[in-house]
């Protein structure tokens, strides 16, 4: 009885820990993931500082953020960046909008799927710069022919997460619609939207991270702008600080963009049962 | 009235899982349905729900056939079927899209006390117990107050102390407003706790075999001797249902049919 106590307090205790995390831990999480790259780059910085190496082809961070900084003030960054993000949305909303609309229709609609799914399966399977030549002869070697890479870049991760989140709703939820008799446009907003919306976000970040990839194929191709252009600048005049800064910028604007969609979509998603949320952040 | 006319159902397959099924349910009668595993239960249910359409034969309510989901018939089935993205109190209003939000808001509010959920009213149904969950389930099918209410084998997948809380909880909701409740077991116990009518199926094809009328007040003592007088002859009933012995007009029986459950 009297041991009873010590023991339910011990029990107690761990709990208000996870309830309220002190507000030094909730900081000093994300900064872990920024430990090993920051080690790295300290560790270059001070290697080439003590001249054990020159940092020529492999330049130290602060050579690259000067560079970065001196394009940023000469305001061709802000034009480089422009370009590639003009491009990536233009190219990402055209992927979408289509892989969307043809990916309902595939999974609402069986005859659909048979006519259209077969076909598109095997453009799919076409390695999708092989279209490069063909949309440089078709469209030009100017913006539409980058665009339409990168949409069709987009499409086809959106086209399948849509058909394959619609084809695997649970037909025990879809019944609970029938039985509350939710018409064909009910059923779509009231059951179907809400249950794909998950897979849905997923294939969107997974566009937009080959919306990233496509468009350096374009930009290395032929542009007179943008990041891609900036790579390819840089390594016919030699210029690797500016390579990889480039680089730099590419990792953050693909992060920034990836975290927009994370942060629109949070709010449509806050009753799933995410893995993260149960161990507690 | 529900009648249940000669309703027949032969699968694409060929399987014929009911055959000439009748029987007329009052308004307000609570009827068991009990039998042996492929005898058509859940295939009845379905029918008279309206989610399949009997082959042959027909449901009707107050001489209305039923050929899809009606509004008057709402069914809870063993699972709870939340929908994950709404809270509690959005479930329990699910079937209230239609009403003015001020009345949608009162009902829903007086269902979450009814079924003892009120401070559960925001949680996600994530965060429900198994128990918790067909509660809020029962709620949502009796909030747009069906005449009817069809339930398949709903607390067999809870714990037997859950499971005969429930069980009184029900009987409590269903006096507010007296629905004809039509229950699919395979529990004896359970048959003969909640109803006033036992119908006993017998399997391939699903027919009907036998009624027992349990004439008991409520509460009904689990424990009483009338009580177990009944149990036992609603299992004799279905021992007799299984055994092939037994004479059946149109029995063609195949074999392998050992347990009724």
């Amino acid at each position: 009885m009297i041991s009873g106590a010590p023991v339910l307090q011990q029990a107690s205790e761990p709990a208000e820990n996870v309830a309220a995390p002190s507000r030094a831990a909730r900081y000093a999480r994300p900064l872990l993931g920024a430990l090993l790259p920051l080690a790295l780059a300290l560790g270059w910085e001070l290697v080439v500082w003590l001249g054990w190496s020159n940092g020529r082809l492999v330049p130290p961070p602060s050579r690259i953020f000067a560079t970065i900084a001196e394009l940023a003030r000469s305001g061709e960054l802000v034009r480089h960046i422009i370009a590639t993000l003009w491009r990536v949305g233009l190219g990402f909303a055209f992927g979408v909008v289509a892989g969307t609309l043809l990916g309902a229709v595939s999974g609402y609609w069986s005859l659909a799927r048979r006519l259209f799914d077969p076909t598109v399966q095997a453009l799919r399977a076409i390695p999708s710069l092989a279209w490069v030549p063909l949309f440089i002869l078709w469209l030009g070697i100017f913006e539409t022919s980058k665009v339409a890479l990168i949409a069709v870049g987009v499409f086809f991760p959106v086209y399948l997460g849509v058909m394959g989140a619609i084809l695997s709703v649970d037909r025990k939820i879809v019944e609970v619609g029938r039985t509350f008799r939710l018409s064909g446009f009910a059923m779509i907003r009231r059951i179907l939207l809400p249950a794909v919306l998950p897979a849905y976000v997923v294939s969107l970040r997974v566009g937009l991270g080959l919306g990233w990839m496509f468009v350096v194929a374009a930009e290395l191709i032929g542009a007179s702008e943008g990041l891609g252009y900036l790579l390819l600048d840089g390594q016919q005049l030699g210029k690797p600080a500016q390579i990889l800064a480039a680089i730099v910028i590419f990792a953050i604007l693909g992060k920034l963009t990836d975290w927009l969609i994370e942060v629109a979509a949070a709010p449509f998603l806050r009753w799933q049962d995410a893995f993260i949320r149960v161990k507690g952040a | 009235m529900l009648a249940l006319d000669r309703v027949s159902k032969t699968y694409p397959n060929g399987v014929q899982a009911l055959a000439r099924f009748s029987a007329e349910i009052r308004q307000g009668e609570i009827v068991a349905i009990i039998g042996g595993s492929g005898c058509g239960k859940s295939t009845l249910l379905r029918a008279i729900a309206g989610l399949d359409r009997a082959s042959s034969g027909t449901v009707t309510l107050d001489n209305k056939t039923i050929s899809s989901p009606h509004a008057k018939i709402g069914i809870i089935f063993q699972e709870p079927r939340l929908l994950p993205w709404l809270s509690v109190a959005d479930n329990i209003g699910f079937g209230l899209a239609d009403a003015p939000a001020a009345e949608r808001r009162a009902k829903v509010v007086r269902a979450l006390e009814r079924v003892g959920l009120a401070e559960k009213a925001q949680a996600w149904p994530r965060e429900l117990s198994g128990g918790q969950a067909q509660r809020v389930a029962i709620a949502r099918a009796l909030v747009p107050q069906p005449e009817v209410l069809l339930l398949d084998e709903p607390f067999s997948a809870l714990d037997a102390f859950t499971r005969r809380d429930l069980q009184d909880h029900l009987l409590d909701l269903w006096a507010d407003t007296r629905p004809t409740l039509i229950l699919v077991t395979h529990d004896v116990d359970e048959a003969v706790v909640l109803a006033d009518r036992v119908l006993v199926m017998r399997p391939r094809p699903g027919r009907l075999f036998d009624q027992i009328e349990i004439n008991l007040g409520r509460p009904r003592d689990r424990n009483s001797p009338l009580f177990e007088n009944f149990k036992r002859s609603v299992l004799t009933s279905l021992d007799r249902s299984l055994d092939r012995s037994v004479p059946d007009r149109d029995a063609t029986q195949g074999p392998g049919q050992a347990m009724w459950w």
